[in-house]
């Protein structure tokens, strides 16, 4: 019975060292050293459909600097994270403004996403704790728990990952009442340069109230390879790169 | 005959009469004042809520209540317009729109709800105006004019004449962004809504959102606001089916919820002090009867039944009960009445209170007969009750021991 107990014990470890070990591969190749990427957002909601065409530079998971291209009342609006803190140029305005905590649950640029997404101020491996649930080669399914003084949005994440292409699948993530929120799900995955990246991602909030709502967005140019200018991740880009 | 022997006794110990008369009438004195304040610092609280921002009805699509997003406004505020402007029982009326945005001074950057309001119409629906305590008002011409709660003022470090950018969504989900320059800076008391709200022309900011003929809801008030339940109501039977009107019980509904656990709190609190006078005079009662044992006795051995000693000891109580309550209860209603026209005013308790998101200044009596009447009732019964197990005790003895008590 003693080795029975400790036997069991070993393989929780051991499934969630390797759940650990998976998300962090997951999250190394999705990030890169160094990203550069052009993506086109499609907005659907009951108000109608919206296309915004975005550009962005990223180093790692602390910096990253985005700028909008497309549509034209929203062009030569910039984002900048560093570590935690967000900055947005307004053009029309000529301001730099400090995006506030409060804010980061507000939908960015009328999506589905958060500021929080855009920012990834939390970070699956980092604050949640991972557990193997399901393992059917080459996809697994794994649960994250966020740690208990983790500063995060979710009750929970349960994500199908294929283990081979360390890509997601799907995420579905969950509130504090373990209710179903949003699901998130990755498609055309292709080799781009050194990594390989879903091109096509898609946002369902689970919200009766927003059945017609959706967020798509698709890579349409991705560089892993060729460092960032780190001139980018200043504040004094924002203004610089808005044009 | 039972009457009168009931009415000799009790002046015939004047002391322990007296005392009975005065603790009960005391009692009732207390309760009725005691619930008048209670009542009136709630339908004052909720009044100042209902008039400060809130108003006293609401017209909104079904579900807005829930979730105040652009997917539940009002798509065509003029159509509503005309169905209101017909409505005889209305006496103001006018759209508000409503939104969360970035407010941006310098380095501070603060999420707030703008109201998008009609300055000349909202003079008459609510108390943005009147809480105006630096630089002036808006008005219907204004453009990049912001009138801002003192607390949001003072966590954005701004003042009259600063520039401050306002960043949001538009109805098209672009980013609305503009400069506004502080017009006015208003207090109402209510912290919170002070230290969030900001208000702009809704024409103006209805070119900044797009939302021209749009508006989350229209504020209401009736000729008379006693009838807005039953005006609400018939509203209700007119509007298209995807509309709603709602009476500020629904609007304020946590703060009612509040109101009437404060209230629960309040009487549980009174009744250990009731629960204590309650004693008191059946002590009284029971000190009283047993000093009267012998003549107890007596009666019951010139053929008075333990029924018959009852009925003149429970008399003999009613009447002292009955005309302290009855006095009791006509000088709280007057005290009720009079602080209800004359409230208390007591400097800083605005202050004291702000805290808690509540607006006072002056402490008022709510008088309503109809609750008088109860607790008269109440506290009738409650002395009446308190002879009862005297009266049960005495009656346990018999004739010969009542004879030779000492």
């Amino acid at each position: 019975m003693k080795y029975l107990f400790v036997w069991l014990i070993s393989i929780v470890f051991v499934f969630a060292d390797e759940a650990d070990d998976i998300v962090k591969a997951v999250e190394k190749n999705l990030r890169g050293d160094y990203m550069y990427a052009q993506m086109r957002m499609i907005v659907t909601s009951k108000r109608g459909q919206r296309t915004v065409k975005v550009e962005s530079w990223s180093q790692g998971d602390k910096k990253s600097f985005i700028k909008i291209l497309y549509p034209k009342q929203d062009m030569g609006i910039t984002f900048l994270k560093l570590d935690t803190q967000m900055w947005q140029y307004l053009p029309k305005i000529e301001r730099i403004i400090k995006i506030p905590p409060s804010m980061m649950l507000q939908s960015w640029m009328g999506s589905d996403f958060t500021n929080d997404d855009m920012v990834k101020e939390s970070s699956m491996s980092k604050d949640y704790d991972a557990r193997l649930l399901l393992k059917k080669m080459p996809i697994v399914t794994i649960e994250l728990i966020p740690k208990p003084n983790a500063a995060v949005v979710w009750g929970k994440i349960v994500t199908d990952i294929d283990i081979s292409r360390k890509v997601p699948l799907k995420e579905v993530y969950y509130d504090d009442q373990m209710q179903e929120v949003r699901i998130m799900t990755f498609s055309d995955i292709r080799q781009a340069g050194s990594h390989i990246l879903p091109m096509k991602m898609e946002l369902q909030p689970l919200d009766p109230d927003k059945k017609q709502n959706r967020t798509q967005v698709f890579f349409e140019k991705v560089n892993y390879d060729n460092p960032i200018d780190p001139a980018y991740f200043t504040k004094q880009a924002l203004k610089r790169f808005s044009n | 005959m039972l009457y009168s022997l009931a009415l000799k006794n009790i002046l015939a110990s004047k002391g322990r009469s007296i005392t009975t008369f005065l603790l009960s009438l005391f009692t009732t004195v207390l309760f009725i004042v005691y619930v008048a304040f209670m009542d009136g610092s709630h339908v004052q609280i909720i009044q100042n809520s209902v008039e400060i921002y809130t108003g006293y009805g609401h017209i909104n699509v079904k579900g807005y209540e829930e979730a105040k997003d652009y997917d539940h406004l009002i798509e065509d505020a003029a159509s509503i317009e005309t169905l209101l402007g017909k409505e005889s029982s209305l006496a103001y009326f006018s759209p508000r729109f409503e939104t969360y945005a970035l407010l941006s001074n310098k380095e501070i950057s603060i999420g707030s709800m703008i109201g998008g309001i009609i300055p000349s119409k909202e003079k008459n629906l609510s108390r943005l105006q009147s809480a105006l305590i630096k630089g002036t008002y808006l008005d219907d011409n204004d453009t990049n004019a912001v009138y801002l709660g003192s607390d949001l003022a003072k966590r954005l470090k701004a003042d009259l004449g600063d520039k401050i950018a306002l960043i949001g969504s538009s109805l098209d989900n672009a980013t609305a962004a503009d400069l506004f320059t502080v017009k006015g800076i208003f207090k109402t008391g209510l912290f919170e809504f002070d230290s969030n709200s900001a208000f702009v022309n809704k024409t103006y900011l209805d070119t900044l959102m797009m939302s021209q003929n749009k508006a989350s809801y229209f504020i209401l008030r009736f000729h008379h606001d006693k009838d807005t339940f039953k005006e609400i109501a018939s509203l209700n039977q007119k509007l298209p089916r995807e509309y709603e009107a709602l009476s500020w019980k629904d609007l304020l509904s946590a703060l009612v919820q509040a109101m009437e656990v404060d209230s629960l709190f309040g009487y549980l609190s009174i009744s250990i002090f009731f629960l204590v006078i309650f004693f008191v005079i059946m002590i009284f009662g029971y000190v009283n009867i047993y000093t009267r044992t012998k003549q107890i006795g007596l009666l019951r051995a010139l053929g008075f039944t333990p029924g018959a000693i009852k009925k003149l000891l429970f008399g003999e109580h009613l009447i002292l009960i009955a005309s302290s309550v009855l006095i009791g209860a006509l000088i709280g209603s007057a005290v009720s009445y009079y602080f209800h026209i004359h409230p208390i005013l007591i400097p800083g308790l605005a202050d004291m209170y702000k805290d808690y998101g509540v607006v006072i200044d002056s402490i008022a009596t709510d008088f309503n007969p109809l609750t008088i009447g109860w607790d008269t009732l109440a506290i009738l019964l409650l002395n009446s009750l308190s002879i009862g197990y005297p009266i049960r005790q005495i009656n346990k003895l018999s004739v010969t021991e009542t004879m030779r008590y000492v």
